[in-house]
């Protein structure tokens, strides 16, 4: 069996999309591989093909636990049942369970996290691991967009569990980058598959203006632009001011982000999804594993924090391989809003200090620390983020005297905030580029190639007309009959509901 | 000048309890919290249906809405956290009243509280689920996302032991009769709901379609959520698909886990004073229990705890004094005390 009919067999697609074969040919014949293809070009395809062709499991390291969510769903929603999720939201009897029927799995996802703990490094080793796919590997460098420590030990996972073929997948990875993961990963030789960040169905615009004239600008491009659209906001707040502001001139807007409750971020995703309303203005919860081919635009009203994370968030657009736009509205300034969301990111000494001081208050020890991380997280006032980084260093206790761990921490904030604010100028140094845009993309990734696209960048020249407002927007019935509403969503014939 | 829906709403609330309780009193009420001082009042001053009615309210949004109440000349302080409504409040309460029932007609939120939300969840998912089974859609990402409702909605429809077809034609049915003995608005319900081709709105979209304040909205929704386990709960035999969503859970309300424990021993003969010595609680403690036991449940007998001739004065005396002020009934029933006097109030709080 040839891999195209491989594919046809598993996954009934005709053909691979671009870098899935080269890829996955690698894998098949024993090498290591780096693969950087971006997002919405059917990445975990290259791990689970090869898992229906190799002998034995394939261990699947996933950061998020939403992320590892969908690609579970949606290989159960192709009728594969060998799949399971070991990660901290399993509580203590499932997690006892997944573990001792693990031979059973074929494909094992993990959080990073769990990788910690002896009992799971164990149970996988006995197992014949056949592939470790890393999901967003860059991750594991700290130049990364996304760096998480707890991915550092993955280079000493692999070795422990036998140097098996290793797949490290990322959309967003610079030369530098690369070079990282494979030396974390301790990867002796490798293959490299990397297909250009530049998307040339995307056309780039920079815009510069204003901070009073952001707002009305907004409305003027969701008022002419084809739908659907993204409009990125760094503040929760501005995504919902911007969001009713539209909506008071006629727009289809809605606001999308982490506050709002459970139930009512399903449905506002999965009205966009269905074409129910034209706009979402969304932080950057919105857009993980969901998977629109027809945007047409992104606007972003904040710039991202890493050009990575731009790239990614544009990289929304034109899935479906028609033209689209990116629009980046930018006010001078508007970097201190980046800087602070940065800083805020990270512990703070103050915080530090207080968590140090209530260990020692309390007499913890490294076992009551882990056992009362909610309260301590809690009276020092981490956030999520910031906790994480913490808990992972507060895992040492038992080795590091505790004034050192103190220093580490805040050694360790102050460095990655030079590297975020070095981020953050980068960014706005995209901005600033007087020349083409799409070189700047290729340059920072370390990208020779360059080909002609036509509505390159605002630099090139981009004639907006060709994004023009064509096919008039979803209208919402305007008598609403409930009762004939309900008779089409539960019975077969509508038609007959008056019984 | 006409009340806005939600200014009536608390100046309802704040006629109920004049200057008797403060505006914290109506946070607890809102917030649904379980403590005997929060039922109580409740039960008092005739606010039940209010119970847990908006438990995202935060203090800060009730403190500005009375301060612009007060702004607007409709509530006068009486005391710091104490209010009542002035001329013009009572004037203009009076005649949104006439325009519209407060609360909503089956608006029971003390009654229905612990069932509410699980309700909702396991109601717009099945809906979803059977719409997608009738029409044949194999593939969509279901509206709530909790495990155990997931679980539950599978085990719900296996149980019932229906074709595709006849399941979505049975919730048809049922809804669709409840929603028209209803004197709601059913697209309140209706549009929150999602189908195999129509997501459904989420409460603040839906409030805005329907061009009603939030809180109206939100009052109008539990009153037709209320309506149906009322139905379903008191003529299962009209409704069994909507009875099944909850017949799990339908328990006599339950007590707070304090409470129940003083109930059982009040059942086995222990009088207030030897619970209190066994739990080594307080007196006035186990006193508060046995309040809360009272305004649960109907049947309580409060013979031994307060002779029958002494009950009734209590209640002559509270009909006599407009203020359900304790102190003015015991002013005027020497011999009783404010444990006596609560527990009488708490028994007939809603007669009153």
């Amino acid at each position: 069996m040839n891999l195209e009919q491989a594919l046809n067999r598993y996954f009934q697609f005709p053909s691979f999309k671009p870098g899935q074969k080269e890829t996955i040919q690698s894998i098949l014949a024993g090498r290591h591989a780096i693969a950087m293809l971006p997002t919405g070009t059917g990445k975990s395809l290259c791990y689970q093909l090869p898992g229906y062709m190799l002998d034995g499991p394939v261990l699947i390291v996933s950061p998020l636990l939403s992320l590892m969510q969908d690609q579970v769903e949606q290989l159960k929603g192709r009728g594969e049942k060998r799949v399971v999720a070991l990660n901290s939201f399993l509580t203590p009897i499932e997690k006892r369970n997944a573990l001792s029927s693990l031979q059973n799995y074929k494909f094992i996802f993990i959080s990073p996290e769990m990788l910690g703990t002896r009992l799971v490094i164990n149970k996988l080793k006995s197992l014949r691991i056949s592939l470790i796919a890393i999901d967003e590997a860059h991750c594991i460098s700290q130049w990364g967009y996304d760096f998480r420590p707890d991915y550092l030990k993955l280079g000493e996972v692999r070795q422990v569990l036998g140097n098996p073929a290793t797949l490290a997948l990322t959309a967003t990875a610079t030369e530098e980058v690369r070079k990282d993961i494979a030396r974390l990963l301790k990867l002796d030789s490798w293959d490299e598959h990397v297909l250009s960040v530049d998307r040339p169905e995307i056309s780039m615009s920079v815009e510069i203006l204003g901070q009073q004239e952001k707002l009305q600008r907004a409305f003027e491009l969701v008022s002419n632009l084809q739908g659907p659209g993204i409009i990125y906001f760094s503040s929760r707040k501005m995504a919902e001011h911007v969001a009713a502001f539209l909506r008071d001139k006629g727009e289809q807007a809605m606001a999308y982000h982490g506050g709002l409750d459970q139930e009512s971020r399903i449905l506002i995703q999965q009205q966009f999804l269905n074409g129910q309303f034209n706009v979402v203005c969304a932080t950057s919860a919105f857009g993980m594993g969901i998977n629109k081919g027809d945007i047409r635009y992104v606007i972003h009203y904040h710039l991202s924090l890493q050009l990575e994370s731009y790239l990614q968030e544009i990289g929304r657009a034109g899935r479906d391989g028609n033209k689209s736009l990116a629009v980046l509205l930018y006010a001078p300034g508007d970097e201190q809003l980046s800087y602070q969301l940065a800083e805020a990111e990270l512990p703070e000494s103050a915080q530090v200090g207080r968590l140090f001081a209530l260990i020692r208050e309390k007499c913890f020890e490294p076992d009551d620390v882990e056992e009362n991380a909610e309260f301590l997280s809690a009276s020092c006032g981490f956030s999520e983020t910031q906790w994480r980084i913490v808990a992972n260093f507060l895992k040492s206790l038992r080795q590091e005297p505790a004034e050192r761990l103190k220093e580490q921490i805040e050694r360790f904030a102050e460095k990655r905030l030079l590297i975020k604010k070095s981020q953050i100028e980068n960014m706005v140094r995209y901005i600033l580029h007087d020349g083409c845009k799409r070189e700047y993309i290729h340059y920072h990734f370390g990208e020779k190639h360059c080909f002609e696209v036509t509505n390159c960048c605002s630099f090139c020249g981009l004639d907006f007309v060709n994004f023009r407002k064509h096919l008039a927007s979803p209208e919402l019935p305007i008598q609403y009959d409930w009762k004939k509403e309900l008779a089409s969503m539960l019975l077969a014939q509508a038609g007959d509901f008056n019984e | 000048m006409a009340l806005s829906y939600s200014e009536a709403l608390f100046l309802y609330c704040f006629k109920k309890i004049k200057d008797e309780r403060t505006i914290y009193s109506l946070f607890h009420l809102f917030q649904g919290k379980k403590s005997s001082q929060t039922i109580q009042d409740a039960h008092l001053y005739n606010l039940t249906p209010f119970f847990q009615a908006f438990p995202f309210l935060t203090r800060q949004e009730l403190e500005s809405k009375v301060i612009s109440l007060q702004n607007k000349g409709l509530l006068i302080q009486k005391a710091p956290e104490h209010f009542i409504l002035s001329d013009k409040g009572e004037r203009e309460l009076s005649l949104f009243v006439t325009r519209r029932p407060m609360p909503p007609r089956y608006l029971d939120g003390w009654k229905y509280h612990h069932l509410t939300s699980l309700f909702w969840q396991r109601l717009s998912l099945l809906v979803q689920v059977a719409s997608n089974l009738v029409h044949q859609k194999r593939q969509f990402i279901p509206v709530q996302n909790k495990q155990e409702t997931l679980d539950w909605v599978k085990d719900y429809i296996r149980r019932q032991n229906l074709s595709r077809e006849e399941l979505g034609h049975g919730i048809f049915k049922e809804l669709s009769h409840c929603l028209i003995q209803c004197e709601g608005e059913p697209a309140v319900l209706v549009r929150r709901l999602t189908g195999h081709d129509r997501i459904g709105l989420t409460s603040i979209q839906a409030a805005d379609e329907l061009e009603m304040e939030h809180v109206h909205y939100r009052l109008e929704f539990l009153n037709i959520v209320h309506f149906i386990l009322h139905k379903a709960v008191e003529t299962p035999g009209c409704f069994p698909l909507l009875d099944g969503i909850i017949r799990d859970i339908e328990k006599p309300v339950p007590f707070t886990l304090s409470t129940e424990k003083t109930y059982q021993l009040i059942k086995k003969g222990y009088t207030p004073g030897q619970i209190a010595q066994v739990r080594n609680l307080k007196l006035s403690t186990i006193e508060d229990h046995i309040v809360e036991i009272a305004l649960h449940l109907k049947d309580f007998d409060l013979e031994a705890y307060v002779p029958k001739s002494k009950q009734e004065r209590i209640l002559q005396a509270a009909q006599n004094t407009s203020a359900k002020k304790l102190k003015q009934i015991r002013d005027q029933v020497a011999d009783a005390n404010y444990f006596e006097i609560r527990l009488v109030m708490a028994k007939n709080g809603d007669k009153s």
